[in-house]
């Protein structure tokens, strides 16, 4: 303990705080200035040591302040740790690392009581038992984290077996790989990564990925609210970058794979081959005059009808993307819709033909 | 996590990765090659990016950073190789792509987080119990380790310990300490503390 002498920021080189960093390229700029560093298991620790605290007796406050974010095992204030004036330093330790690690994010650089608070690891104070906890648990924490993958993975596999329209996707998706080379391994022509979607999982990683196709991703998220009850399982959800850490590698395939579920049409449809829009709309259209024709029975044969395509009227299934902004999308299009659908009756009959022409219309407005 | 860059929404995880990388072999100055590296090194942390580090040869990466001349770059390089090391997938890379002996170069280095991260990545790519990898647990080793728990740096000391109580055996410790210490010559401590008397 010696080396580190009285110098103020600390008696090792890691306590000490590093100047921010103010040369950093544009596109990779975080929200808050930081300094240039690496954390590793070695340096995080359950120990905290806060330097800059007002000498005013606020100890209880400042532990109250910290416990905020985890139970604390100890404290106590470190008299002989070199101090500016009217300063004192805190050691304050936490019965897990990750409750240390948000106290020491949120609380670095934070004022109390007047002072500026500079919150850093302590590692030194552990003892060789906590060391050795500290590497297994993180250990563990890895192993979990990638045994949850691969059992997404299968999870995903499972799934597919039991929808028919793998082969559709399966040339879906060979004309969308040219967009996503980068992105796809080369696994990825096989049927199996090109994966659907179990209702629970998070789908759609950014459409980013495949830039090209990001446009006709948004209009089909839109528009799935229009498919079937059976489209649920298969409508994207799209996550952005703050739940990326949940969303499993393979999803990254899914933005191509996405399009394609939606235009999964029915097995008895020409499944293999990719339909274009302006032909999937006549498609509609014309199921619409046949399921207006069909009246009040359709509601009870599409129960048993597994792959009815097309707008199923009157109940439209709510689909929660997780996103603000496409639900917003999604609930703006079933209102419209609903609106639509009530006003269709209303006309009479001789007009059926001209609300006919003009439905598709409205339908065709896309977002 | 340390660091939290700002992702531009039209750029994904991988994109942004892929961004890293290719400013880290392009450009020629030595800040910003740090800070990408550090960036990296950072991501390592989070398992949710190993496919893609993977996929980018970040991995690969780290460990050709090792052998630059600049300390700070094999420091943020040894910690991130530090921080992914633990999963299987990276452990077999770094195992089969010939990485051990440039690990264990980094226990010379005069820098203590590098030693550090370097003690920890041997740890962490030896399965528990001596005999699994063998030039992880070679005497040269070992003998460097016995000297680091002597150490009066608590940090270096108590890694040392727990890989000599946990991950080598009682005899190896023996033959260890019975063989002159030629072989352990150039594996100086860190630079932050006061030279040792053997």
């Amino acid at each position: 303990m010696a080396s580190g002498g009285g110098e103020l920021g600390g008696l090792f080189d890691h306590h000490v705080q590093r100047a921010a960093c103010d040369t950093r390229a544009k596109y990779r700029e975080g929200r808050r200035p930081r300094a240039v560093r690496v954390y590793t298991i070695n340096l995080e620790s359950r120990y905290l040591l806060i330097q800059g605290v007002p000498a005013v007796g606020a100890m209880k406050e400042l532990v109250e302040r910290f416990a905020l974010y985890g139970a604390i095992e100890q404290y106590n204030a470190l008299d002989e740790y070199p101090a500016e004036e009217f300063t004192e330093v805190y050691l304050i330790k936490f019965m897990n690392l990750q409750s240390a690690r948000i106290a020491k994010r949120k609380m670095d650089e934070q004022s109390f009581f007047g002072g500026l608070l500079h919150v850093c690891y302590a590692p030194e104070f552990e003892t060789v038992e906590e060391t050795r906890k500290k590497l297994q648990e993180r250990k563990a924490y890895i192993a979990r984290a990638t045994k949850n993958k691969d059992y997404f993975m299968t999870k995903k596999k499972l799934v597919t077996e039991y929808k028919d329209t793998k082969d559709f996707r399966q040339d879906f998706h060979s004309k969308k790989s040219g967009f996503c080379e980068a992105a796809l391994n080369t696994s990825a022509g096989n049927s199996d990564p090109c994966l659907p979607y179990s209702c629970e999982l998070p789908l759609c990683y950014f459409s980013s990925t495949c830039m090209c196709s990001s446009g006709e991703y948004e209009n089909r998220a839109s528009s799935s609210s229009q498919y079937g009850r059976n489209r649920d399982e298969t409508v994207g959800h799209c996550n952005h970058s703050d739940s990326l850490q949940k969303v499993q590698m393979k999803t990254l395939k899914t933005p191509v794979a996405c399009p394609g579920a939606q235009k999964a049409f029915t097995p008895s449809e020409a499944v293999d081959r990719f339909m274009p829009r302006t032909t999937q709309l006549q498609e509609r259209k014309r199921r619409r005059e046949d399921d207006r024709k069909l009246g009040p029975f359709l509601e009870t044969s599409t129960s048993s009808n597994e792959v009815l395509i097309g707008p199923l009227l009157p109940d439209i299934p709510k689909v929660d993307m997780h996103d603000d902004s496409l639900n917003t999308t999604a609930n703006l299009i079933r209102n419209k819709l609903k609106e639509v659908i009530t006003t269709v009756p209303k006309p009479p009959e001789d007009k059926l033909e001209d609300v006919h022409t003009s439905h598709p219309l409205k339908q065709r407005r896309r977002i | 996590m340390a660091q939290k860059p700002k992702v531009d929404p039209h750029v994904g995880r991988l994109g942004y990765l892929q961004a890293l990388v290719t400013e880290f072999q392009e450009t020629e100055s030595q800040d910003a090659k740090e800070q990408v590296l550090a960036n990296l090194a950072n991501f390592a942390y989070d398992p949710s990016n190993y496919q893609y580090l993977r996929q980018l040869q970040v991995l690969d990466l780290f460990l050709d950073s090792l052998s630059e001349e600049n300390e700070t770059l094999v420091e943020f390089a040894i910690g991130g190789l530090c921080n992914l090391c633990s999963d299987r997938a990276n452990k077999e890379h770094i195992l089969q792509t010939g990485g051990v002996p440039l690990i264990i170069n980094c226990l010379s280095s005069p820098n203590e987080e590098t030693v550090l991260s370097a003690v920890t990545t041997i740890m962490y790519l030896s399965s528990p119990g001596p005999g699994s990898h063998p030039e992880l647990t070679a005497t040269p080793v070992v003998q460097c380790m016995l000297r680091f728990s002597l150490s009066a740096n608590t940090r270096l000391r108590n890694l040392a310990q727990v890989f000599l109580e946990d991950f080598c055996s009682p005899s190896q410790v023996a033959e260890a300490r019975r063989r002159p210490a030629h072989s352990a010559l150039g594996i100086p401590l860190p630079r932050t503390e006061a030279p040792q008397q053997p």
